[in-house]
């Protein structure tokens, strides 16, 4: 019977140490695969036995020795990665599957592949646009990906096996919206801190597990008393990847967060994949078109964004209207990691689009590291007092 | 009754003391150095001498500034962009726009009816910052107040291609060595400061009126230069560092009067200069 009133210190603890249960199910015999990107199909990875773990940088970890092998102006979040893996730090994988998510992503993999010594390494080739074309193209790499893992495992993917997969990450994902009702009640029943905190532990845990820790925070949150204050704005954070709670715990010192539409957040959970009779076209069409990253454009008219701006904005910014409304969102906050480029090229537009729906935003852009923090608390505070 | 504004920069730590009526009894400034706590008491203490006040006759104090948590004796912190904010505004009623260059960096505020609206600063490094200029001066061996009447002898100005505060240096020192003027190269230096503002300004609308503030307002060069890249007149404060300590301290006399309105107590801190210590 687990323990309903742990699910959040449990999830704490992992998050301050993630990789000690994947190194426990390491020496119980079971594989662990990296992956850098929410764009990885992790079903294909559990429908083989093998444990995803998501790879992340250290913000308080300062970079040295992934300055060898990646220029210095260049995405932050991929140069404290990588100097986290040259620094021995996942020594523990079995292997590492990354994707064109950004082209610093796709450099990275072949430093990586390289530079690291992993037993299995893939790369998959992520199509930028969602035309037709680009579905077939994709699942022609899913097939590979799927090839070079079975060779891996000396394992057959039975389309059951699959299927089960997928079933159990869209019961992560219907879990993960569920915590996520929990943030529309003023106060929110759980903080954007906690919430981090949860979506990290859930990144370094195999999927059932995941699952019970989720039950158990969904359960404990409910029925707890001592839940977030109430504080004078309920913000939206649209950021690529907000994985830190120091990060967190800036905006919060001033406001709720209800929603953070970024990696560390909803965006790996808020839709969920299709069973399709080949359950690879499922996935191809959840991880192409589903995933709201600015690294997919995604134009009304493809080749025209200019022909009809605001349809085109209502393309590519139009899921968050309605979360929006339902979660009485009252400002949100552009956070860019510098030398971001998918995501800092959507900023103007997403700014017009917000500026449409009449909520005030403001963008900002950090650096991932311990020393920006200071600058983003001044910026975070002062937009929080020109909405308050 | 009297209220304080604290304004803790990067370079320089201000106060200003203010009555019920707006008057400005004290208005001081010091260079910050590493204590910032220290820094906040000794401010105090003086503007205290200087007014024949005691600490417990203020009745509220705003800290602001990016040291606005080091000030030991403070009832509120709030950013120095709604503080200069305000502080511009009691200046300048009509204002619109205020931009403020600071020592570590630099701002471009939106304001309407007093009140901040939107806001732009600038990275982190410190192209298109005063730093920019004290670098600069220490690399001629100019005094930092000189450079800008320096400027304004200036007839053909240089272009300085770089705004990295360390290759712009360099890019200087070749200038020189090609046998190029000061005051050429000291004006073309105000120009690439001048336009990587304006460019951070422009994501803002600018509109009139628009206040330069900070101390690099101080410098007439930089207000020619900054006026030619916007393309427009530029207002400037007697005295264009203390308008963060004036806003903090009109904050904080909105605030005990409000809580006075609504019969809530007003400070919320002892009135007592702590002995400083840093980390505590």
């Amino acid at each position: 019977m687990p323990d309903k009133s742990r699910g959040l210190k449990r999830a704490k603890e992992i998050y301050q140490n993630r990789s000690r249960r994947v190194q426990e199910l390491k020496a119980a015999g079971k594989k662990i695969i990296g992956y850098p990107c929410v764009y990885v199909p992790l079903e294909i990875l559990t429908a083989l036995d093998l444990v995803p773990y998501r790879t992340c940088g250290d913000i308080k970890e300062p970079v040295t020795e992934a300055d060898r092998a990646l220029p210095t102006s260049f995405c932050p979040i991929m140069r404290t990665c990588l100097d986290c893996a040259l620094k021995g730090k996942n020594d523990f994988l079995d292997g590492m599957v990354t994707v064109h998510s950004s082209d610093p992503q796709e450099k990275t993999a072949r430093v990586w592949e390289s530079y690291v010594d992993h037993p299995y390494f893939h790369f998959i080739d992520m199509p930028g646009t969602v035309r037709p074309e680009a579905m077939e193209y994709f699942k022609s790499q899913l097939n590979d990906f799927k090839k070079t893992l079975e060779s891996f495992t000396g394992k057959k993917l039975s389309a059951d096996k699959l299927k089960a997969a997928i079933e159990s990450h869209n019961k992560q994902r219907a879990l993960v919206k569920e915590s996520y009702e929990l943030t529309k009640p003023t106060p929110p029943l759980i903080s954007g801190i906690e919430i981090v905190q949860v979506v990290k532990a859930l990144m370094s845990l195999p999927v059932t597990e995941g699952n019970e820790l989720l039950t158990q925070v969904i359960s404990e949150v409910k029925s707890r008393n001592d839940g977030p204050k109430r504080k004078p704005a309920r913000l939206l954070i649209w950021s690529s990847t907000l994985d830190d709670s120091a990060i967190m715990e800036i905006f919060e010192s001033g406001a709720n967060v209800v929603m953070d539409e970024s990696c560390g957040g909803i965006r790996p959970y808020r839709g969920s994949v299709k069973l399709t009779t080949d359950p690879l076209d499922g996935l191809a069409d959840y991880y192409l078109n589903e995933i709201t990253c600015a690294r997919t454009f995604r134009q009304a008219v493809i080749g025209e964004t200019k022909k009809d701006y605001k349809k085109d904005l209502q393309s590519r910014f139009g899921y968050l209207k309605d979360i929006i409304k339902k979660w009485n969102i009252n400002g949100a906050v552009l956070l860019l990691v510098r030398y971001c480029d998918p995501f800092a090229f959507e900023m103007p537009s997403l700014k017009d689009y917000l500026d449409g729906l009449g909520i005030p935003s403001t963008y900002i852009e950090y650096d991932y590291t311990r020393g920006a923090l200071a600058p983003l608390r001044t910026r975070v505070e002062a937009f929080l007092e020109t909405i308050s | 009754m009297y209220f304080a504004g604290v304004d803790i920069g990067s370079t320089m730590t201000k106060i200003v003391l203010l009555d019920t009526d707006d008057r400005v009894l004290s208005a001081i400034k010091g260079p910050t150095g590493p204590e910032h706590r220290q820094l906040a008491n000794e401010v105090m203490k003086t503007a205290l001498e200087q007014t024949g006040l005691q600490l417990d006759d203020i009745s509220y104090v705003v800290a602001t500034g990016y040291g606005r948590f080091n000030v030991p004796f403070a009832d509120r912190q709030i950013t120095e962009l709604s503080c200069h904010a305000r502080g511009v505004s009691s200046l300048f009623p009509n204002i619109r726009t205020a931009i403020d260059i600071g020592g570590q960096d630099a701002k471009c505020l939106k304001i309407n009816n007093g009140k901040l609206i939107d806001f732009v600063m600038n990275d982190k490094c410190a192209a298109g910052t005063g730093r920019f200029l004290e670098v600069i001066a220490a690399t001629l061996g100019i005094r930092l107040d000189d450079l800008g009447d320096i400027s304004l002898k200036s007839t053909k100005k240089i272009q300085i291609s770089n705004f990295c505060t360390i290759f712009a240096q360099q890019e200087v020192v070749s200038r020189l060595s090609e046998g190029e003027k000061l005051e050429d190269i000291i004006a073309g230096l105000h120009d690439a400061l001048a336009s990587r503002v304006a460019a951070l300004a422009r994501r803002l609308k600018v509109e009139p009126d628009v206040v330069l503030t900070g101390g690099v307002a101080k410098n007439a060069g930089m207000v020619k230069a900054m006026q030619e890249n916007l393309g427009c007149e530029l207002l400037v404060p007697e005295d264009p560092l203390i308008t963060g300590a004036m806003g903090a301290a009109i904050l904080a006399k909105e605030h005990a009067l409000e809580a006075i309105a609504k019969g809530e107590p007003v400070s919320t801190k002892p009135r007592r200069l702590e002995k400083a210590t840093l980390f505590h």
